[in-house]
């Protein structure tokens, strides 16, 4: 657990000082709340469709893709600048080089959910209704689940060939059921003031934050080897 | 050699039991007569009771065309149709006289006819095979008349009339595309079938490190893709003739047996893009493992119905009687044929494996770029 946490400390630092990730993972996922933007004006302007919901979907795709783009440069990285080695010969467990990217990970997302909720109220003139607050957190429980999966299959997919494209191939059907669409429906239900609506779909992400967590934790050791 | 032998039997009897499988499918087993009823029983039926009509869209009585808006509620009655008009004019005319006429509300269950939800989309056009299954919660039986065809009350003025005589509803069966059914539950069984072996080679190659087991796992993930392919491919020819439309996004067992089959074609492509035969194992048996989570999702969808919306048929073991003598035993051939055919399938995927290692390894030995 300690391995964990100075391995997490350390990513951290490195982006404290670079910066690197978070503002690109926060510009793109400000570019898909704009393109969002772009693509309902009409719908939105017309009343068609309701802020509500586009908040909801469209804050859920924000923190998908920007996962994706994190999760990416969290291992390749290590790969790329070749400290990947360095860190499979520290004489910890694979389990706790998990944790302590799973940590890191966590942190940076959830940064950026903060910032993509905040821009996206500023840009749609949108108080979430005053319940702001539960919004950010089903964003925290969604994303945890979402982190623990993201960081199994990046470091699944970081020795692969077009390991760019693979990672949303192999991320995006795993967190269709687990996290967007149960995160979407307990956002929309939090907006709405009724979070003790979705209840279940809580627990249900919390399940399988607990599946991919124990997978996660029991596999890595295979994942990163050799 | 001795493989060789017992792959040529297996060849022979899984050709023959699929052979005797669509034999038995097409001429064999007679359409199911579902869910039908004739007039006079759903005029006739206790309050309580669960009910289906079956029947055609005769007449959309609808103001503005083309058919219905999104935000209609359907506001299900079922009323035999000259007492139903007696209703309307008696409410119109305000002489409301309880127990004359014949309208059963509903609480409805189900409702086919390319649409679920408590909304119509617009797609009920004249000529749609339209099914309502609902509890009857009020009999207002009055003095029946011979029973012509039935109403669905929609709110506003606009009405939704299926049938027009008692006799096409008693007559009714399922199309005929429900034969495709001893193909398309058979395929979804073997790919979840298929999966699972891929998920217990998976754990034994991190176990054991025994690269046999590795193109076990590679072997039955192809097939299972290749099932599930079919499954996708035979469900929508049935659902086009039984819900109208051929995908069905609301439905919980279709889109999990989808996000199922990205998954495992994710499987097939990370191991494509990965070249050091061990680390491809290693990493492909995680995500075999991690993968699997999906399977049970798509399994149980249908059974947890209620919680996760899904208008797809249960198979086994359903309370509402279930399976003909005769389909029942076209349907356990069916499973056999199926299941033979795969074991056969993956025995000879293995071995191919095992060839395209050996010639990788002649191919290293000669000393040429692999």
């Amino acid at each position: 657990m300690r391995a964990a946490l100075i391995l997490a400390t350390k990513d951290l630092k490195i982006e404290l000082r670079s910066k690197e990730v978070v503002s690109s993972m926060f510009l793109f996922s400000l570019l898909i709340v704009i393109a969002f933007r772009f693509a309902f004006a009409e719908a939105v302007d017309s009343g068609a469709l309701s802020l509500e919901d586009l908040a909801a979907s469209s804050l859920w795709i924000c923190f998908s893709f920007a996962t994706i783009v994190g999760m990416h440069t969290s291992f390749a990285k290590e790969k790329d600048r070749e400290t990947l080695e360095g860190l499979m010969l520290c004489p910890v467990d694979r389990s706790a080089l998990f944790l302590g990217k799973a940590l890191s990970n966590l942190v940076l997302v959830f940064i950026v959910d903060l910032l993509s909720i905040l821009f996206f109220g500023l840009f749609f003139a949108f108080d979430y209704d005053g319940h702001a607050v539960e919004v950010v957190g089903v964003a925290l429980v969604g994303t945890v689940t979402l982190v623990l999966v993201g960081t199994l299959v990046a470091a699944i997919s970081v020795n692969a060939r077009a390991r760019e494209v693979l990672l949303p191939i192999l991320l995006i059907p795993l967190i269709a059921f687990s996290v967007i669409i149960p995160c979407v429906t307990a956002t929309r239900n939090a907006i709405a003031g009724e979070l003790t609506e979705s209840v279940r779909d809580i627990v249900s992400i919390a399940g399988f934050a607990l599946i991919f967590g124990a997978v996660g934790y029991l596999s890595f050791d295979y994942v990163l080897e050799g | 050699m001795r493989t060789e032998r017992v792959g040529k039997y297996l060849i022979a009897v899984s050709a023959i039991l699929v052979l005797l499988t669509t034999y038995l499918a097409i001429f064999y087993v007679p359409l199911p007569a579902t869910s039908v009823r004739s007039a006079n029983d759903i005029l006739s039926s206790l309050d309580g009771n669960s009910i289906t009509v079956v029947g055609f869209i005769v007449d959309l009585k609808v103001t503005p065309p083309p058919g219905l808006d999104a935000s209609e509620r359907i506001n299900f009655t079922l009323a035999d149709f000259s007492d139903y008009q007696r209703y309307r004019g008696a409410i119109s005319d305000g002489v409301l006289e309880e127990g004359w006429w014949t309208v059963r509300p509903l609480d409805v269950l189900a409702f086919t006819g390319g649409w679920t939800g408590p909304y119509l989309g617009g797609i009920l056009s004249n000529g749609t095979n339209v099914s309502v299954t609902g509890v009857v919660t009020a009999g207002a039986v009055g003095p029946n008349s011979a029973a012509t065809g039935f109403h669905i009350g929609v709110s506003g003025s606009r009405n939704v009339d299926i049938g027009t005589s008692a006799a096409e509803f008693s007559i009714m069966t399922a199309p005929v595309a429900q034969k495709i059914f001893y193909f398309h539950m058979p395929s979804a069984w073997i790919c979840y079938l298929a999966f699972f072996v891929t998920l217990l080679s998976s754990v034994f190659y991190l176990k054991t490190r025994n690269p046999k087991y590795d193109r076990w796992a590679f072997s039955a993930a192809e097939l299972g893709v290749l099932f599930a392919t079919l499954a996708i491919l035979t469900g929508p020819i049935w659902a086009k003739q039984e819900w109208g439309v051929y995908w069905r996004w609301q439905d919980t067992k279709l889109t999990t047996t989808f996000v199922l089959w990205l998954v495992y074609i994710g499987y097939l492509m990370l191991r494509a893009s990965m070249q050091e035969p061990g680390a491809r194992a290693r990493v492909a048996a995680v995500y075999g493992i991690v993968g699997f989570v999906t399977v049970p999702m798509s399994l149980l969808s249908s059974r947890i119905a209620p919680l996760l919306r899904s208008g797809h048929p249960q198979v086994i073991a359903t309370s509402s009687g279930g399976l003909s003598p005769e389909s029942g035993l076209t349907v356990g051939i069916a499973v056999v044929a199926f299941t033979v055919l795969f074991i056969t399938m993956l025995i000879k995927r293995v071995e191919v494996a095992e060839s395209e290692e050996e010639l990788e390894e002649l191919k290293r030995e000669v000393g040429g770029e692999a």
